[in-house]
């Protein structure tokens, strides 16, 4: 079977064992949709998946996550060398959908923790409101407005400015 | 035209004379009088009465439709067909860590099995990729400093004149005839 989430960032709310205090002698439907959904989705679902497993057992091929060797970047590049401007224009972009796959991380995590919490979760959830708020203003700050052509000059450029600015301030 | 309006009357003669026979008249087409209508509710032993419904040709709309589903099955079958098996007896790959001083082929890195087929027979690895297009990028660095090289050198050579380009040939000055100028004033 499939990998189950991350049981520390994804946690479970406690649970709280119910007093059974039935003052009705009628049939709980809870029980009786649950019981209903087990055995017309839950158990085939299930057979067929061990089926299937039991034909494939043994035969799995791996798959593997490509590691990148760290390049030059932009700024170690000697002008007028183009190829070395593509080794860095793709490191770059490698980055950059690294970086937005680990906000949309950060995001799911506070959506679970909103989703846990209920309607207290600008306290409970602090921890991840203030991850989220991290990573949203240096994403925004570093990425933010490029555009649907961004490049890593651009991005450069913006950080000129940005380094401009701050000294502007000071 | 007075035949056509005796044949009316009558027919509506007729019809008045006789309600229950009113099924099969092709007079009833003739007339223009409306029918007084006792409608008779006449029990078939059949389907009913066989009509002939006018109406605009469907014969294109239908074979169009036909040809279609049949052009899509005839693919679809088989590509269905093909996908179930391989995803219940070849399966999908699990992720696993990259083995000490073991370099993975490029289609090792894809989940699907069909998508590893792919990768493997019809593309080129994404290594070879990149390195074809830093090898343009190469040439086409080295052609444009090429070009510049070139316009330099034609500036350096018209200015200073000492090189191979821009020389204009001239004659030869042993084909001059220095005779007439020993004796100017003649």
């Amino acid at each position: 079977m499939p990998k189950d989430h991350d049981k520390d960032v994804y946690p479970e709310p406690p649970s709280r064992t119910p007093v059974e205090d039935r003052q009705s002698s009628l049939p709980n439907p809870a029980l009786i949709l649950s019981k209903l959904f087990y055995y017309s989705v839950d158990l085939p679902v299930t057979a067929f998946r061990d089926i299937v497993e039991g034909i494939q057992s043994g035969k799995r091929s791996h798959y593997y996550h490509q590691k990148f060797r760290r390049v030059p970047e932009l700024t170690q590049c000697q002008e007028g060398d183009y190829v070395c401007y593509y080794e860095a224009e793709m490191q770059w972009r490698r980055d950059y959908k690294v970086d937005q796959e680990i906000v949309k991380v950060i995001q799911e995590r506070l959506r679970a923790c909103q989703q846990r919490e209920g309607p207290s979760y600008r306290q409970n959830c602090y921890k991840e409101l203030q991850q989220f708020e991290q990573v949203s203003k240096a994403f925004q700050s570093r990425y933010g407005d490029l555009g649907a052509y961004a490049s890593a000059r651009k991005c450069l450029m913006k950080q000129k400015e940005r380094m401009m600015a701050e000294q502007q301030q000071a | 035209m007075v035949g056509m309006s005796f044949l009316r009357t009558a027919a509506a003669f007729t019809a008045r004379l006789n309600p229950l026979k009113r099924t099969c008249q092709a007079s009833n087409l003739l007339s223009r009088t409306v029918a007084r209508t006792e409608q008779v509710v006449v029990r078939h032993g059949s389907h009913g009465k066989r009509m002939f419904i006018i109406k605009p040709t469907d014969f294109y709309d239908r074979r169009f439709l036909h040809l279609l589903k049949y052009y899509i099955i005839l693919a679809g079958i088989p590509m269905a067909a093909i996908v179930t098996f391989v995803n219940i007896f070849i399966g999908e790959s699990e992720l696993a860590e990259i083995p000490e001083g073991y370099e993975p082929e490029h289609w090792e890195y894809y989940k699907h099995p069909i998508t590893r087929w792919i990768a493997r027979t019809f593309y080129d690895s994404p290594v070879k990729d990149y390195e074809k297009m830093m090898a343009l990028i190469q040439i086409e660095a080295e052609k444009a400093e090429m070009r510049q090289l070139q316009l330099e050198v034609r500036r350096h050579m018209r200015e200073k004149g000492d090189g191979p380009w821009f020389q204009i040939q001239t004659l030869d000055k042993n084909l001059i005839d220095h005779s007439p100028k020993s004796s100017p004033d003649n």
